[in-house]
């Protein structure tokens, strides 16, 4: 009960006006969700196709989104809600597929990793896979660059994983089970930083799981993060920082990992904490809210609920709404102080993306 | 082990026998479960609709199942159960967005 009391008075506490959320939608439409109202209030048509992913800016501004068909890329002002750039990486029977991709601080080129698959007239032949630069104002691939031998099978289950810039946009980041840091300039390997290997005290097999966009700090990836210690191999998780231009790490070990964690998302005052768990497989798979303390690193209170075959945690821009999104049309939403069911947003299509939260003014 | 070095044969012996020495109770116990046998992936099962879930059963599926129809080629690339999005069919949802409300207006393939 201390603890319920605990987290109401931290989230009344919480002033800040409730925000907004981009999501990616069927057919090609990015929807725009009020916080406050909890209702769609805009509708953001795609121009090339079905959004696959989005990502914003460090400034918050703009958003990029990828799409689906043609591997096209969209540019969307925040501000304004409209599309400001789209077009298609596509040259007619030639498909430029892409995963792993980031925007570059200046918002005028796109770094990603692209594989060319060629249609030939009784089979798609599939070419290896490179760097690629998109310039957004000649709407196309400029510079195609070939990865480093070995390179190109690392990282996020083929998918070539995440990958981030530098604040001063020297250096690209690539993050897998290694860390690859390449001058953006000419894309040769600056240094590389092993995480399976136990090089931090107490640790190894450092896995990075995905970015926390509930805390944002400048120059700064966190993330969570999984590893086992060298003796027991307990799997532990915690909070990640990586600092992009010292290259450093900082691990907050929180508390045993469960089989599987859909992220966590950090209450702006940095006191609570929440993610989902998952144990079993199939028809036996059990979800659970869970609440951290940060501060002591301590599982306060855990919550089972009845959770979709497959699904997205997210947190409201003010902590005081837990989503669980993804796999349908409609967001349920979650009070996180008694951890059940408050209400539902219907969408009334299809989710194709993650959510952005963009904080209110 | 690092603290302990093995002094003789069968100490030596056992050391090679045990690739991972210590293992906490979190990590997975015995021998992995049997799984089915999935012949490529859900492309060809067609019970109950088009795939089945990693036990071979259809409890771990979405439920309804629309919910789960449009990712088999937004994260899949995967059209063999769905109409061809990507070159033949693009049109084959313009009139339903969420699937689950609207599958009827979804457009009849016929390849």
């Amino acid at each position: 009960m201390k603890h319920l009391f605990a987290i109401a008075a931290a989230l009344v506490s919480s002033a800040a006006a409730q925000g907004t959320l981009f999501v990616g939608t069927w057919p090609h439409t990015v929807q725009v969700v009020d916080e406050a109202k909890q209702k769609v209030v805009d509708h953001i048509e795609l121009q090339t196709g079905t959004s696959h992913s989005m990502q914003i800016s460090d400034d918050r501004k703009t958003i990029y989104a990828s799409t689906i068909e043609k591997n096209g890329i969209e540019v969307i002002d925040v501000a304004t809600r409209k599309v400001t750039n789209s077009f298609v990486l596509d040259e007619g029977g030639k498909k430029m597929r892409f995963n792993s991709w980031a925007a570059d601080p200046t918002g005028k080129f796109i770094y990603m990793i692209v594989r060319p698959m060629e249609k030939k007239i009784d089979r798609f032949e599939q070419g290896k896979q490179q760097f690629a630069i998109v310039d957004l104002a000649q709407k196309k691939i400029t510079k195609f660059v070939d990865m480093p031998a070995g390179e190109d099978a690392m990282g996020g289950g083929g998918r070539g994983g995440a990958m981030r810039f530098s604040p001063d946009g020297k250096y690209l980041y690539r993050m897998g089970g290694t860390i690859t840091i390449y001058d953006a300039s000419d894309f040769k390997v600056v240094d590389t930083i092993e995480l399976s290997k136990p090089q931090f005290p107490g640790m190894q097999n450092v896995n990075l799981g995905q970015q926390l966009d509930s805390i944002q700090e400048p120059g700064i990836l966190v993330s969570l993060f999984n590893s086992s210690d060298p003796v027991v191999h307990k799997n532990i998780f915690g909070i990640a920082r990586f600092d992009l231009s010292k290259r450093t790490f900082q691990f907050t070990p929180i508390g045993p990992a469960a089989a599987s964690m859909q992220g966590l998302h950090v209450a702006p005052d940095h006191k609570t904490g929440y993610t989902v768990t998952t144990n079993g497989t199939g028809g036996n798979k059990r979800s659970e809210f869970w609440v951290i303390d940060i501060p002591t690193g301590r599982v306060i209170r855990t919550q089972e609920f009845d959770g979709r075959a497959r699904y997205t945690f997210g947190m409201s821009s003010t902590g005081k709404d837990l989503y669980i999104y993804g796999a349908g049309y409609d967001i349920e939403v979650y009070d996180p102080v008694t951890l059940k069911l408050r209400s539902t947003i219907d969408l009334n299509a299809d989710q194709t993306t993650g959510m952005i939260v963009l904080p209110g003014k | 082990m690092k603290h302990l070095r093995a002094v003789n044969q069968k100490a030596r012996r056992i050391q090679e026998h045990i690739e991972n020495d210590v293992v906490a109770m979190q990590g997975p116990q015995g021998p992995a479960a049997q799984r089915p046998h999935v012949p490529m992936g859900c492309s060809i099962v067609f019970s109950p609709g088009w795939e089945v879930d990693s036990s071979g059963g259809t409890a771990g599926l979405c439920q309804p199942v629309e919910r789960d129809l449009y990712d088999c080629y937004i994260s899949c690339y995967w059209p063999a159960q769905v109409p061809d999005h990507m070159n033949n069919y693009p049109d084959w949802t313009a009139k339903c967005a969420a699937a689950t409300k609207d599958w009827r207006n979804i457009d009849l393939v016929f390849p």
